[in-house]
């Protein structure tokens, strides 16, 4: 029988959930060697019912967290009856619900009075795991085993007893020592999860846990249905470009969506999106359902929990053999960095529905990854270079673009090296690390600022990859208002010579001395900008973040200093 | 030992502990006077001069006050309201936008409505000079003093008052900092100036640059203060040590708060932890938590042996990195506002009535239900007894309120949506224990709850039913904790120095160096202060981490440890550390472990007040009963008639058996049906789970 609903122990519940993710995410942060754990904060937490039904997340990187709960939905079919207190679970692999495959995720069942009720998870993208090149990125890679080490479900520990023969075997494939530390971080924060879990369940009793479960699911559906229903009922769609698989210049694909409203329901339907790419250009299922969520969550109330209510009344049709979900076994690690033509598309789509609730263009992702040897330390280095790949947001109405805020699947949640530490753990020397004036697009509202970034190369013999996109198209501007500017990363030679690398490339032998150039462009702006405040206009050119050519050409404002 | 007065300036009263030598403290307050708040000071000294018998003037009052202490806000309002000095920075060429970057976060992800802080200092007076060190503070560009010239022409047309000098690497080589600053001191010898190194001499530019910042934003506006205050108070015949209350707990004196006025930003509640460390040894406890519940806030924090210390904080979203108490505090109060989200959720706050318009039942105004008005339809507040009777509540204006926005909407009777916003109320609160004690990794039920504030004994066994905290102490000072605690503060000074080094192959030499160093700029600071050697400690911290690993852990030492290069000392201390916060160590396997930073934290040992003990008076609370009242009981979900107890009339031994309420003049003690209360030898309220007779015996037995 069903317990009776308590709606003050419901908020109680919802509360205690989030304390419990957030509780686990700041384990993680706290104890992960990898920078891009603990310093950009890669990684999502969360707690799922029996069945992999959401319960919360702590979403750190959104484009991670849409692939947790069907993971968990699938290690429930995997494992059936075998299912243990005290088990471990890893995987990664991106045909079974993975998103990414550096993104590796830890689930431990937890189990009250011998019966399972929950399980919490963490997943994380790991500084290396196996595959043709270190870190992952292989922009020559055709298929996934030149990716990465496969892990579909896998035990690592069964019953709390540790497997040593598959621990052994999974990080056997990996190269770097770091990656079992931070799984060990990942399974630490998992025990957190379920120690605080079971406090719960232990004060208010199983019945109640699983009423009040199902009435917080519907009381969140309820709300998203609320959200939804005030966008006008109809089928609108939208597109976005991808450019360059990383093997044919000059190629171009894109990303179709049709989003229909309907009955407090939404669809995102990329039924007519290009089919898959023959390089790592392409999306997974996860990845791909991920992007779509964190754009539309954007444009309804931020407040709103993260729970299996908030996805029911969200539909996805994302086809097979897509460059948004790959066929086995195509390459897929650059799938994550689809999200933001594919949030281009679906803001294109409902712009002209929901003006009041969209931005403008966001800056999209233009990543580098430099490894090599600190000779004064004597140890190799690997850099991702956080601060260079930063753009702006797009500007909505009524708000201006973020400032150096990141692609839109990160939202500002991936920071910078502190410069520091950046200098400590690298041998590169940083020039500058300043906001791009004029990368804004113009606009009433105008799109978030750029940055310019220039290092020294301080080592020998140093490679260098390159992963992303947003140099051949800017961020775009909405209402009239203006495009933002595009990435640019290029590299000059101590004789003087100047690379470009491709926005998907590997360049080796990169000397010492080297000068890094990268710009991060800008987001797109939003209304016409004859109509910026003067005041802010006078501000922004006093500041240097627009200059007053572009004050005058642009905004048709004379105030500017010369 | 003579008179000691503790004054903390707050929002909406100015609170006074006067403490005697002979006789038990007395507790004052008077409306705080915002725009100069050393008026309110100056007004409440009057008064309590006025109100002794017989009555006396303040200037022969205040030249029988040997010591003041004073905890003030006026550093944390110019900075949430912005009205700090006008300021610029010279910092190297290409990193003058970290400060405004913030590393690039945007704290709500899904929020595109949510927009940066504006920086302190605007991005044209923030100017790059050239001149470079490399990672080891060796030099690879000379410093352009022509730049710096530049900047210092560009600030005086400006106008601007307080200058901040931040270099890249400066942590390792301050040369250049010093060299800039030598200019700045010449042309501009009235703008107040901070130097990083001087400030904050380690390792991360952003912490760096913003603590520095902040500085010299509330530098001059403290100084103002302090001038002002320090010269009424010599006007009205005080000539005692006046001292200033720090966000570390401890106290400093005016000469160094004008130097480092930022150690004052975070400092409003920091004075509480330690005041609730000594009631806490009343019952023979080292460790406690400490609440504190006022109008529109809660702040929560944890005692072990003294205050737990955090490296860094924020103020307004602008990182503090100077050590600090670990106080947690989230929009939870008597003003919280109830509400119901769109998904049909209850929820309490962050919003709050504030003093103007208030809760409903205040009847100035306020039309939204608050958790004062829940309090009131709960019976756990007396409508004619409120602040000592001197404001009537309206209980149908709060039973109004309730039903229109929560009862109605949620489909249920006044008194069961009273309930649950004061249950909501308690588990916002109950997590906010829990940041300061199982994030941290310590476990909440092994410690006594140290309640304070006006609000807070209503709802602290809530709290505590909902963390199986067995023990709450509510002091009979509860609802100036501050005060009190700003008596028991000492002098505390903490130096921070970066020095990389592998853990199994330190340059131990250098190292002893640089202790013994940091120990004598400690010690010669508080010889300034007046405090002979005998009364100095100091206390060493190592910043430690397994290699490649980015965050810190602090790790206690031992001055004998550094003395005889004890490395498996240190060694173990921080395994054992990082077992304790993280639920794990990596002692087994031979992982290499980094040194970053020295800290030194010196203490100058004040004298405290001692409080008076009461004797003993037996158990029989009868004396101090009321009368009774109708209120609400959780577990039978009803009404019932309750015992109501008058807590000044309570005396040492005086047992009352929950559910009861106490009511005193500032504060109201709600004991629930789960609890029994017993007044100790300090006069205050020792609240303990039923049948956990021997969490108070001890402090009985003593008696008997």
């Amino acid at each position: 029988m069903m317990s009776q609903i308590d709606p003050i122990l419901l908020s109680v519940y919802a509360r205690t959930f989030k304390s419990i993710t957030d509780e686990m995410s700041m384990s993680v942060e706290q104890t992960a060697r990898s920078p891009i754990l603990c310093e950009a904060k890669d990684f999502v937490t969360g707690l799922y019912d029996a069945k992999g039904h959401m319960l919360e997340q702590k979403e750190n990187l959104p484009i991670l967290a849409f692939s947790l709960a069907p993971v968990c939905k699938y290690l429930v079919e995997y494992f059936g009856d075998d299912i243990h207190e005290g088990d471990v679970i890893f995987h990664n692999d991106v045909f079974s619900m993975g998103n990414q495959n550096n993104d590796v995720a830890v689930y431990k069942p937890i189990f009250f009075k011998g019966e399972l009720v929950a399980w919490s998870a963490v997943k994380g993208h790991q500084a290396d795991i196996g595959g043709n090149v270190a870190g992952g990125y292989n922009p020559r890679a055709t298929e996934v085993w030149q990716e990465a080490l496969r892990i579909p479900p896998v035990k690592v520990f069964d019953r709390g007893v540790i497997r040593k023969d598959v621990w052994d075997l999974i990080f056997a494939n990996i190269r770097l020592e770091i990656v079992q530390h931070d799984m060990r971080a990942q399974i630490g924060a998992c025990t957190v999860g379920e120690r605080r879990l079971l406090d719960l369940l232990n004060k208010y009793g199983l019945e109640s846990f699983e009423s009040h479960k199902l009435a917080l699911f519907d009381a969140t559906r309820k709300m998203m249905e609320a959200e939804i229903a005030t966008i006008p009922e109809g089928s609108y769609s939208g597109e976005g470009y991808v450019y360059f698989d990383g093997h044919n210049e000059g190629t171009k694909f894109t990303i179709r969506v049709t989003v229909t409203v309907k009955d407090k329901h939404i669809c995102f339907d990329y039924s007519d999106t290009d089919a898959q790419t023959n390089g790592f250009v392409n999306g997974t299922y996860t990845s791909s359902a991920s992007a779509s969520i964190l754009t539309f969550l954007q444009m309804v109330n931020p407040d709103i929990p993260h729970n299996e209510g908030m996805v029911g009344p969200i539909e996805m049709i994302i086809p097979e053999g897509t460059i948004l979900n790959a066929s086995y076994p195509k390459a897929t690690t650059f799938g994550n960095h689809l999200c933001p033509p594919n949030a281009d598309a679906i803001i294109r789509a409902l712009a002209p529905v929901i003006p009041d609730r969209v931005t403008a263009g966001w800056n999209n992702l233009l990543a580098s990854l430099t490894t090599g040897l600190d000779e004064d330390k004597g140890e190799d280095y690997v850099d991702i270079g956080f601060m260079g790949l930063k753009g702006g947001s797009g500007a909505m109405n009524g708000t201006d673009g973020y400032d150096h805020i990141g692609m839109i699947d990160a939202s500002g949640g991936i920071l910078d090296q502190d410069y520091e530490m950046f200098e400590q753990q690298t041998p590169h020397l940083l020039k500058k690390h300043e906001y791009l004036a004029d990368s804004a697009g113009a606009g009433q509202w105008r799109g978030g600022l750029g940055v310019e970034t220039e290092f020294i190369i301080g080592s020998e013999d140093t490679q260098l990859v390159t992963f992303g996109d947003g140099d051949f198209e800017p961020a775009f501007g909405l209402f009239g208002g203006g495009d933002g500017t595009l990435n640019i990363i290029s590299l000059t030679y101590p004789d003087g010579s100047e690379v470009v690398p491709n926005n998907k490339d590997l360049i080796i032998g990169v000397p010492r001395g080297t000068i890094y150039y990268q710009a991060a462009g800008g987001g797109g702006g939003y209304g016409d900008p004859a109509n910026r405040d003067r005041e802010t206009l006078t501000r922004e050119v006093r500041n240097g973040v627009i200059s007053s050519k572009a004050a005058k050409d642009l905004y048709g404002f004379e105030g500017g200093e010369s | 030992m003579g008179l000691k007065i503790g004054i903390d300036v707050g929002g909406t009263f100015t609170d006074f502990l006067v403490a005697w030598e002979d006789r038990e403290p007395e507790i004052f307050k008077v409306l705080s006077t915002s725009d100069n708040p050393s008026v309110g000071v100056i007004n409440g000294l009057s008064e309590i001069a006025e109100k002794q018998q017989p009555s006396m003037n303040l200037n022969t009052f205040l030249s029988s006050v040997e010591t003041i202490v004073h905890g003030t806000t006026v550093t944390t309002n110019a900075t949430l309201t912005r009205n700090g000095a006008r300021s610029g920075l010279i910092t190297t060429e290409g990193v003058r936008d970290a400060l405004e970057m913030r590393r690039g976060i945007r704290e709500e992800q899904y929020n595109n409505r949510y927009t940066n802080v504006e920086p302190l200092v605007s991005r044209y007076l923030r100017v790059g000079v050239k001149g470079r060190l490399r990672r080891d503070g060796a030099e690879v560009e000379a410093l352009s003093l022509a730049d710096v010239e530049k900047a210092i022409e560009l600030f005086k047309e400006e106008g601007v008052e307080a200058v901040s000098i931040c270099f890249m690497n400066a942590f390792a080589n301050a040369q250049h900092e010093h060299a800039a600053a030598e200019l700045v001191r010449e042309k501009m010898p009235a703008a107040y100036l901070t130097v990083s190194t001087d400030l904050l001499p380690s390792i991360r530019f952003y912490p760096r640059v913003s603590t520095t910042v902040l500085n010299s934003y509330i530098g001059p506006i403290l100084n103002d203060y302090l001038e002002q205050l320090t010269g009424r108070l010599s006007d009205n015949g005080f000539n005692g040590l006046l001292l200033i209350m720090q966000s570390n707990g401890g106290v400093m004196t005016p000469e160094v708060a004008r130097k480092t006025a930022a150690l004052t930003l975070l400092s409003g509640p920091a004075a509480g932890p330690g005041a609730g460390l000594v009631y806490a040894k009343a019952h023979g406890q080292d460790n406690c938590i400490v609440v504190d519940m006022g109008g529109t806030s809660f702040e929560a924090a944890l005692v072990t042996g003294s205050p737990v210390l955090v490296n860094e904080g924020l103020i307004d979203r602008h990182r503090i990195a100077l050590p600090m108490l670990a106080i947690h505090t989230i929009g939870a109060g008597g003003g919280s506002i109830g509400w119901i989200d769109e998904g049909g959720l209850l929820r309490m706050g962050p919003q709050s009535a504030g003093a103007v318009p208030g809760p409903a039942s205040y009847g100035q105004g306020g039309r939204l239900p608050a958790c004062t008005d829940a309090n009131l339809v709960l019976g756990f507040l007396n409508p004619d007894f409120f602040a000592g009777g001197t404001m009537k509540l309206d209980i149908e204006a709060a039973r109004a309120a309730i039903k229109e926005h929560i009862a109605d909407p949620m489909g249920m009777d006044v008194e069961t949506a009273a309930a649950g916003m004061y249950r909501v109320t308690c588990n916002n609160m109950a997590q906010g224990v829990r940041e300061v004690t199982i994030k941290r990794g310590f476990d909440p039920r092994e410690f006594p709850m140290v309640v304070a504030g006006g609000a807070g004994p209503i709802h602290s066994c809530m709290i505590c039913e909902e963390l199986q905290i067995p023990f709450q102490i509510v002091p009979r000072e509860s609802s100036i904790l501050c005060a009190v605690g700003m008596l028991m503060g000492d002098l505390k000074h903490d130096f921070v120095r970066t020095f990389f080094a592998r853990l199994d192959n330190i340059d131990w030499p250098a190292l002893q160096g640089l202790v013994t160093s940091m120990v004598d700029e400690g010690g010669a600071l508080l010889s300034e202060e007046s405090i002979p050697a005998e009364r100095q400690r100091f206390q060493v911290k190592l910043d430690c981490r397994y290699q490649k690993q980015y965050h810190e852990v602090s790790v206690v030492v031992e001055r004998e440890w550094i003395d005889h290069a004890d490395t498996a000392a240190v060694l173990a201390a921080f395994h054992a550390e990082h077992n304790r916060l993280y639920g794990y160590s990596l002692e087994d396997q031979d992982v290499p472990v980094d040194l970053i930073n020295v800290r030194l934290q010196a203490v100058g040992v004040t004298e405290k007040p001692d409080f008076r003990e009461q004797v003993y008076a037996g158990a029989d609370a009868s004396a101090a009963l009321k009368g009774e009242r109708d209120m609400y009981i959780f577990s039978e979900k009803a009404f019932k008639p309750v015992p109501v107890y008058d807590g000044h009339a309570m005396r040492f031994g005086n047992r009352v058996n929950g559910p009861a309420m106490i009511e005193q003049v500032t504060t109201a003690i709600l004991v629930s049906d789960n609890y029994d209360c017993v007044v100790d030898k300090f006069g205050s309220f020792a609240v303990f789970e039923k049948g956990r007779e021997e969490l108070v015996s001890s402090v009985l037995k003593e008696a008997e």
